[in-house]
């Protein structure tokens, strides 16, 4: 004897789903079906079930303070300067040129936490720096690259290669001396002047840090020198009522 | 009689004092190195005058007034910060700096010559030379060396 299957008779598909003559025809997937479509729907003014209407429990993304406890700050576009975009950031030369371990004493005891310092550049004369401090390396850096990111400056280069002349900067008890320098020659300073430099845009220089080489007070005497100290040709020239005429583009040719 | 860095310290303490017009010693040094100054553009105007203020039409210089003759220097400022920011001696007492023409011109281009750096952009050296004291590029088109008196950025 055939063994038989307990339970409802078999049904055949078609007669599954009352409204389907056959497997053929679909059901008009725009309009609410009181099976296929579960949640129910409020209808709009005429009327009519149509799946675009409110719902009727709406989604509780996670709050702002809990998002920001993660460590990262989003950068508003329209806070950026020179005209900058998103997309313009995320080919940025990014350098993390300190990472520390720095601690608090409290009375609890030593708090450690990761301190980092990224300069962040385009090439083309436009750079910043930012710190940042976290329990993690990661975050750390993740903070400082942000701070640096909002803090972009641009830098005046003379022939988009290198300062306009010579600077003096002390910075606490970091002296650094800049040489402007001709095509070809290079970046020949300190290794963080060099970093900062290849951010910037700066082909050819050459520097000595006198006194104190603190990696942090070099970078920060860096930019404040290079913010600073420059003074450029048209500046003094009106200052002194005088004309500036470019010769060594003009006269000599242009230089690569 | 007040050597070239006089002038040198009290041009550039005028300026650092940010006044409108500073009173020098009436000498020709003085006015010569004052002349260029006001050429190259540094200053305003040169004008003699008395301990007080300058000459408003002219006064001869005779024994009685010798005592209170001054020089009187108009100081320029431009965009709140002051045209000439360091004025100072080459050529000093200790030490006496005379170059030739290849020296300045060295000096011209940027490069050291005699443990003297080069001029930066914008920087201006006097010397005195057999045709007078003048400015480092105008004793270049003479040809003329002589000793760097000052220099002024």
């Amino acid at each position: 004897m055939a063994r038989q299957r307990t339970g409802a008779a078999r049904i055949p598909a078609t007669a599954r789903v009352p409204g389907i003559d056959s497997p053929t025809k679909l059901h008009d997937l725009s309009a609410i079906h009181p099976l296929l479509d579960h949640y129910p729907r409020q209808a709009d003014q005429e009327g009519n079930m149509n799946l675009a209407t409110e719902k009727l429990w709406p989604s509780n993304p996670p709050l702002d303070d809990m998002l920001k406890t993660q460590g990262e700050d989003d950068i508003d576009e329209s806070t950026l300067p020179h005209g900058l975009t998103k997309d313009d950031l995320k080919r940025f030369l990014k350098r993390t040129l300190v990472v520390k371990r720095t601690s608090n004493m409290t009375t609890a005891g030593k708090i450690p936490s990761m301190y980092a310092l990224v300069v962040v550049g385009n090439g083309q004369g436009i750079a910043g720096y930012g710190e940042g401090k976290d329990d993690e390396v990661a975050r750390a850096v993740r903070k400082a690259t942000n701070r640096a990111m909002r803090n972009l400056t641009a830098f005046d280069r003379y022939d988009d290669r290198t300062i306009y002349h010579d600077i003096d900067h002390k910075f606490h008890a970091t002296k650094i001396q800049f040489r402007s320098r001709p095509p070809g020659f290079g970046n020949r300073c300190n290794h963080y002047i060099h970093e900062i430099c290849s951010c910037i845009g700066i082909l050819d220089i050459s520097a000595k840090v006198w006194g104190s080489r603190n990696p942090m007070n070099v970078i920060k005497a860096t930019f404040e020198a290079f913010t600073q100290k420059q003074k450029l040709p048209e500046d003094i020239a009106r200052g002194r009522g005088k004309r500036v005429v470019d010769v060594q583009h003009t006269y000599y040719g242009a230089s690569e | 009689m007040p050597r070239h860095y006089d002038l040198c310290a009290r041009v550039q303490n005028g300026f650092r004092a940010r006044l409108r017009r500073i009173a020098v010693p009436d000498t020709k040094m003085n006015l010569a190195i004052a002349n260029v100054l006001y050429k190259e553009g540094f200053i305003a105007s040169v004008n003699r005058g008395d301990h007080i203020q300058p000459d408003t039409d002219y006064v001869s210089t005779t024994p009685d007034n010798i005592a209170t003759r001054r020089l009187w220097l108009e100081l320029k400022y431009n965009n709140d910060e002051p045209v000439l920011k360091k004025m100072s001696a080459v050529s000093k007492p200790s030490k006496k700096i005379v170059m030739k023409v290849e020296e300045l011109q060295s000096l011209a281009a940027g490069n050291r010559a005699q443990f003297i750096k080069g001029l930066q952009p914008g920087e201006i050296a006097i010397l005195t030379t057999n045709y007078g004291v003048l400015e480092l590029r105008d004793a270049l088109e003479k040809g003329a060396g002589g000793e760097v008196l000052c220099r002024a950025i």
